[in-house]
């Protein structure tokens, strides 16, 4: 390898070491188990424990709801009524009520996924893995389809969507390519992409400077690389905190879409 | 315009209300990415085809720059004013 080498030790260095996309690939977790629990990898166990963990939340909160709340009841209702009032309600209007047990199972399942990536022993965020991003988006998609038609008709939605009131007629015949593109098209595309990139390049971010710090502070050691390591372990911590805040923004920004999406099918002229 | 009757229709906030504005401005602001990818595509992808029609070659990044400006001002118009 001709390429320079940080601190060129004998035998191994630090870009033999750096993680890429092998992070992201998992074996069964069973390998020597039966064939048909080969699905069962540690990305499918995360989105299992999370489905789980939204499940028992929603359960322990809402079971027996008490006039006066309190303990999971209490954290409960402070968590829907974040949903109704940031989601649902600016985004679909009054009725956007009757959408709160779709949006609200969509938010916290989807933040208990992207926590995942920095909860010891999990550490790895399953919408880091696109197929699970794409599915959540198809399902909006899907539903935003089916009530765009309900509502608007088949031939009132695609007029709706294409030629939209308050432009000056010619310009609607090369504005109307585009409307049709973002909104079939790209706009699903976007709204799975935007989850799985985010999530994607901080687990990659997270783990570089860890390894960094494990490299330098514990496999090699040197009076040199003691900096570059205490430089990689601060740099992980702060990370870490930043992912934490981009997770929950990423699980708020993709249920505020999902209400968009479906506050447009139900009333076209937002 | 098709708007269908429902029976929460009389509860929903005035069109001028915080919710609304807060709702338009997120809509802009997340509906830009997939209106400038579109816009570019459909300009860019026609200027690239005339350029294969005509064995031109100026035509692919012209589509493309007309395409981003059409897609801004259609967000402008959606949500702007």
């Amino acid at each position: 390898m001709s390429a320079p080498r940080l601190l060129a030790a004998e035998g191994e260095t630090f870009q033999d070491h750096v993680p890429g996309l092998n992070i992201f690939d998992w074996p069964p977790l069973f390998e020597n188990g039966p064939a048909w629990l080969d699905w069962l990898t540690k990305p499918t166990l995360i989105v299992l424990l999370s489905a789980l963990a939204i499940i028992v939340f929603a359960w322990r909160a809402f079971r027996a709801p008490q006039l006066v709340p309190k303990g999971v009841q209490n954290v409960g209702e402070v968590a829907y009524l974040f949903v109704r009032d940031q989601v649902a309600r600016p985004m679909i209007g009054a009725d956007g009520d009757r959408w709160m047990p779709f949006l609200f199972s969509t938010f916290f399942f989807i933040l208990f996924m992207n926590l995942s990536g920095v909860i010891p022993v999990l550490q790895l965020p399953a919408t880091s893995h696109i197929a699970i991003p794409i599915v959540l988006a198809l399902v909006v998609y899907v539903m935003m389809l089916f009530l765009s038609i309900k509502h608007q008709g088949l031939v009132g939605y695609f007029k709706n969507m294409m030629f939209p009131p308050g432009l000056p007629g010619p310009i609607y015949v090369i504005l109307a390519p585009i409307e049709l593109l973002s909104n079939i098209i790209l706009r699903p595309f976007t709204h799975a992409v935007r989850l799985f990139a985010n999530m994607f390049a901080g687990h990659l971010l997270i783990a570089f400077f860890a390894s960094v710090a494990w490299w330098f502070l514990a496999e090699k050691l040197t009076v040199l690389g003691a900096g570059i390591g205490i430089v990689g372990f601060l740099m992980s911590i702060i990370m870490t905190a930043f992912e934490i805040f981009v997770q929950s923004l990423q699980a708020f920004i993709f249920t505020l879409l999902a209400a968009s999406y479906i506050g447009g099918a139900l009333h076209p002229e937002h | 315009m098709v708007r269908p009757a429902m029976s929460e229709e009389g509860h929903r906030p005035d069109p001028g209300s915080e919710d609304s504005d807060h709702s338009s401005f997120a809509n802009a602001a997340w509906s830009i990415p997939s209106y400038v990818l579109s816009g570019m595509a459909v300009y860019g992808g026609l200027g690239w085809l005339l350029d294969r029609w005509l064995g031109t070659s100026a035509l692919f990044p012209i589509g493309i720059l007309v395409g981003l400006g059409l897609a801004l001002y259609l967000v402008y118009n959606r949500y702007g004013r």
